[in-house]
């Protein structure tokens, strides 16, 4: 089950540490990346066709702001997706037929013409957290059962550079027979997907599920029931964290799954991989680096256009109708004609929110670039300060800021 | 025509000196005075008189210039810009007795200022008036005397129930006798403080002495031996000076304090209940006046914390006991800041230890109490004849124990909810029953326990007799009762007959 792979497909870095927090470097198949990093979910495919960018609403929006479409006035914010993740439970989200399905797996994404300008890196997640549910993709006309071996046929066929085993995550109230029953089903993926992966090139990221400590540590051990732990390590370049959607808004439960989390993995001699944590973002990134995350996806840049939120920062939106556009200089509210269509003179709803989301992305990424600049300067005083800035007055991150401080940055007493 | 609003001089001095009613706020005054005259050393005498108290003040500062010796007569003339006393009103608090005389030396002059009567000048409406005398002194004399003659205290204020603890206290929590300035260095002098009461007030010793410093007991960051291991924790938080922006301008936090446990904070001169003495300041001149303690969060209790936050820019009411500009945007920055910045405090994780070693105390006494009621309950066991239940749960058990002993009660507890109004369902012969259970049967009538849906009821014994006859007599609800031996078993009827089985277990024991 082994893999050869060279540093040029896939290496990580630890460039730099203030107490628990790193800068680091991540290079996935030529492409070279500075960590901590987000990955903004982005649905590629909408239930259109090629003519019409694959559809999908304000998604379609985003992608023609992402590669800069005509439609859009030519206006490109390709830079902010220089990470990208999405999931191969997605592709039926919008109820395709069988025709559009094998279509959409037809090409990898970035071989359409029409994606050409998207040239960062790309994270296919495997959708467990939706498989649960259904069992498998449901289409129109059409049901494709999913086992780990499909999930890595499409994981190709979109043409992922990051992929994750396909997992099965625990949830809040599942009993401890409930989670065994879980890690068992995801330890038999995980080994099928080392042999599977043998000859891929880009980067394996092991799936880890848990709470604390010992929920962690218990998946691991029954992982490694299936695959030797040297083998694990081996064959897997880096972690990604799941199961903590259900707990985003429990802060405290984040902190604790993260701090042991990487307790875990020091423990089990896998620290220096990158550590991922899936479906968390926006107002817990800060959190989430301060602790050592390198990477982290969301899609909160969309979920809050469509709510009608304009972000100002990773913390804080206002609402679109007293945003004022010209205090941003990214190219969304650079574009007149954007602007105008943010105010709302647009015939769809799409038009008015694209160009909020594709905004609200590029304040997330300036954001993350900064946490990545104090970071990388070394001097955790600055990350502290930072983090107090950021979250300011507010009462209840701020506890949660302080719990980071004290607990990965070497504490303020 | 123009017009200029008068002011009745008579009524604002009375109003002023109103303001104070307690014996203690004149030595806080006359410490600030002390203080600021330069003083190292300080000396009050606090004699009880018939009607009121005789206060001598003392000390070795500068003296009084004749500008000074008009503000301390004047209102609202006062030659300080900034600390405690800059609006002149803190000196009329002695004008609340019989006489003032002051007798202050200051660069070869010694000024005596006597004035007579001044609280029945004032309540008679008349301005009280004071006359100075000057000679020459030798130029290293300095220093100020007040004395002040049957000082009036407002009711409650009695100078008799004044205690050397008692003043300590005050002086430590309310006056610059607690100050914190030392811990930020800048310009603070030591000055030691001599209190000394009538015998008649207070006999247990000669004098109280101190200085004008808060110190803190000392750290003691690890846990302690025996069974309060936090009693004696202690952790200082070192003089921070935080800088406040606010709308109109920028001011100066400077913040100290220490967390601790019971017998840590016992070390300070508390003499009284923590709850009215420990949480978060706020202070002008380093001298303690409000406290914040929302700036805690409910988690939190503030009795396990003592921070000071000092600020010139609070301002204090005429009375020094509260801040007068707490609608200010200023005021409004300085609790915010500090409000941050004890959140960092109460985050701290020395803190989670500190609580975590209460917690372990008090796990380990109540292992070390319930090891003494278990030893209690075996020799209770040990001494009895037989089991005897004590309360429903038992009951249950005894029942069990019945079961498992005679082959006639074939029976089984397969449910017990002793909240809901049937208390336990019994399988018996393989038909489920609803069992109403209790110590005694009078027990459960008393308890008013529904008898329509119970189809047999457990007891250890059936409870005295003749109360057993009265609710025959009278009956239980709108329904007759009977208890029939013969068969045993109780008979209830209102709108149906109900024959409900009779577990008697004292009975079957005896068997």
């Amino acid at each position: 089950m082994s893999r050869a792979r060279s540093l040029e497909e896939f290496s990580f870095t630890v460039e730099e540490t203030t107490g628990d927090a790193r800068a680091g470097e991540l290079r996935v198949g030529g492409n070279t990346l500075e960590t901590p990093t987000m990955f903004p979910v982005v649905n590629f495919y909408g239930g259109g066709r090629k003519r019409s960018m694959f559809g999908g609403g304000i998604h379609r929006t985003v992608k023609e702001l992402a590669v800069g479409h005509d439609d859009v006035g030519g206006v490109a914010a390709t830079e902010y997706f220089d990470t990208i993740i999405t999931s191969v439970s997605s592709l039926t989200d919008f109820g395709i037929s069988k025709d559009l399905f094998d279509t959409y797996r037809s090409t990898q994404i970035k071989e359409w013409e029409m994606f050409e300008p998207l040239d960062g890196i790309f994270f296919l997640d495997s959708g467990g957290f939706k498989f649960l549910g259904d069992g498998g993709l449901e289409g129109t006309n059409f049901e494709v059962e999913m086992d780990q071996e499909t999930v890595y046929e499409i994981q190709r066929d979109l043409g992922g550079e990051i992929l994750v085993n396909l997992d099965h995550p625990i949830a809040p109230d599942d009993d401890h027979a409930t989670r065994i029953e879980k890690a068992e089903k995801t330890a038999m993926n995980i080994r099928e997907f080392l042999s599977l992966t043998a000859d891929f090139d880009g980067g394996l990221y092991l799936t880890l599920h848990g709470y604390n400590y010992s929920m962690m540590d218990e998946f691991l051990e029954i992982v490694t029931e299936e695959v030797p732990a040297p083998v694990l390590r081996e064959g897997f370049d880096g972690v990604a964290l799941g199961s903590l959607v259900p707990k985003k808004d429990d802060r405290d439960a984040l902190i604790q799954a993260v701090t042991d989390c990487r307790e875990v993995l020091a423990d089990w001699d896998m620290r220096g991989l990158p550590l991922h944590v899936l479906g968390i973002g926006s107002r817990s990134i800060p959190l989430l680096v301060g602790m050592g995350v390198d990477s982290f996806d969301s899609s909160t840049y969309l979920q809050n256009a469509i709510n009608g939120k304009y972000q100002q920062s990773l913390v804080e939106t206002t609402p679109l109708d007293d945003a004022s556009f010209e205090a941003c200089d990214c190219p969304v509210c650079s574009s007149p004609a954007l602007v105008n269509q943010m105010n709302g003179n647009a015939e769809y709803q799409k038009d008015v929110l694209g160009p909020v989301a594709v905004h609200n992305l590029a304040v997330q990424k300036r954001d993350v670039a900064e946490l990545r600049e104090c970071v990388a300067s070394g001097d955790t005083e600055r990350l502290i300060q930072y983090l107090e800035d950021i979250f300011g007055r507010d009462k209840t991150m701020r506890r949660y800021a302080h719990r980071v401080v004290n607990e990965s940055l070497g504490g303020y007493f | 025509m123009l017009k200029q609003p008068t002011v009745n001089e008579v009524n604002e001095f009375l109003e002023i000196a109103s303001d104070f009613e307690d014996p203690l706020e004149v030595i806080r005054e006359s410490l600030s005075n002390a203080y600021d005259a330069g003083a190292t050393e300080v000396e009050i005498q606090i004699r009880d008189r018939e009607n009121g108290s005789d206060i001598v003040i003392e000390d070795d500062g500068e003296g009084m210039d004749e500008r000074d010796l008009s503000s301390f007569f004047d209102l609202g003339n006062s030659r300080k810009t900034d600390s405690i006393g800059y609006k002149g009103h803190g000196t009329k608090i002695f004008y609340k007795s019989d006489k003032i005389v002051v007798n202050t030396a200051h660069e070869g002059t010694n000024r005596r200022a006597v004035m007579d009567e001044p609280w029945r000048k004032l309540n008679d409406r008349e301005l009280p008036e004071y006359e100075v005398t000057e000679s020459e002194v030798p130029s290293r004399s300095l220093g100020t005397r007040i004395r002040v003659e049957n000082f009036r205290s407002g009711e409650g204020f009695d100078p008799s129930e004044l205690t050397y603890n008692k003043i300590e206290h005050y002086l430590k929590w309310k006056t610059i006798a607690g100050s914190t300035a030392h811990f930020f260095g800048d310009g603070h002098r030591e000055m030691n403080i001599r209190v000394d009461l009538d015998e008649s007030i207070d006999d247990t010793q000669d004098f109280l002495k101190t200085n004008n410093r808060l110190d803190f007991p000392d750290e003691q960051l690890e846990p302690g031996d025996g069974d309060k291991p936090a009693a004696e924790m202690c952790k200082h938080y070192p003089p921070r000076e935080l800088t406040v922006e606010y709308d109109g301008g920028e001011t100066t936090v400077q913040v100290v304090g220490m967390v601790g446990g019971k017998d840590a904070r016992n070390e300070l001169p508390t003499y009284g209940k923590h709850s009215a003495q420990f949480g978060v300041w706020l202070a002008k001149d380093h001298i303690k006046i409000e406290r914040i303690n929302e700036a805690l969060s409910h988690d939190n209790e503030f009795i396990h914390f003592l921070f000071i936050a000092n600020c010139q820019d609070i301002e204090l009411a005429a009375n020094r006991e509260s801040i007068r500009n707490k609608a200010s945007p200023v005021f409004s920055a300085i609790e915010e800041e500090v409000d941050f910045y004890m959140s960092k405090v109460a985050e701290d994780p020395w803190f989670d230890d500190y609580l975590d070693s209460r917690r372990q105390g008090r796990y380990e006494r109540r292992v070390d109490n319930e090891s003494g009621d278990v030893t209690t309950r075996r020799e209770e066991i040990h001494s009895r004849d037989r089991f005897e239940p004590s309360n429903r749960a038992e009951v249950l058990l005894g029942l069990q124990r019945a079961a498992a002993e005679y082959d006639d009660l074939d029976l089984s507890v397969e449910d017990y909810t002793p909240d809901a109004e049937v208390h336990a369902i019994l399988d018996r012969n393989g038909n489920l029953q609803n069992a109403a259970v209790g110590q005694t049967l009078t027990e459960l009538l008393e308890t008013e326990t529904p008898l329509e849906t119970v189809d047999v009821v457990v007891c250890w014994e059936r409870g005295d007799p003749t109360e057993l006859r009265e609710w025959e007599r009278h009956g239980y609800f709108d329904g007759s009762i009977e208890v029939d031996s013969e068969s045993n078993c109780l008979i209830y009827e209102s709108d149906e007959r109900h024959e409900i089985d009779l577990i008697e277990l004292a009975s079957l024991s005896e068997e």
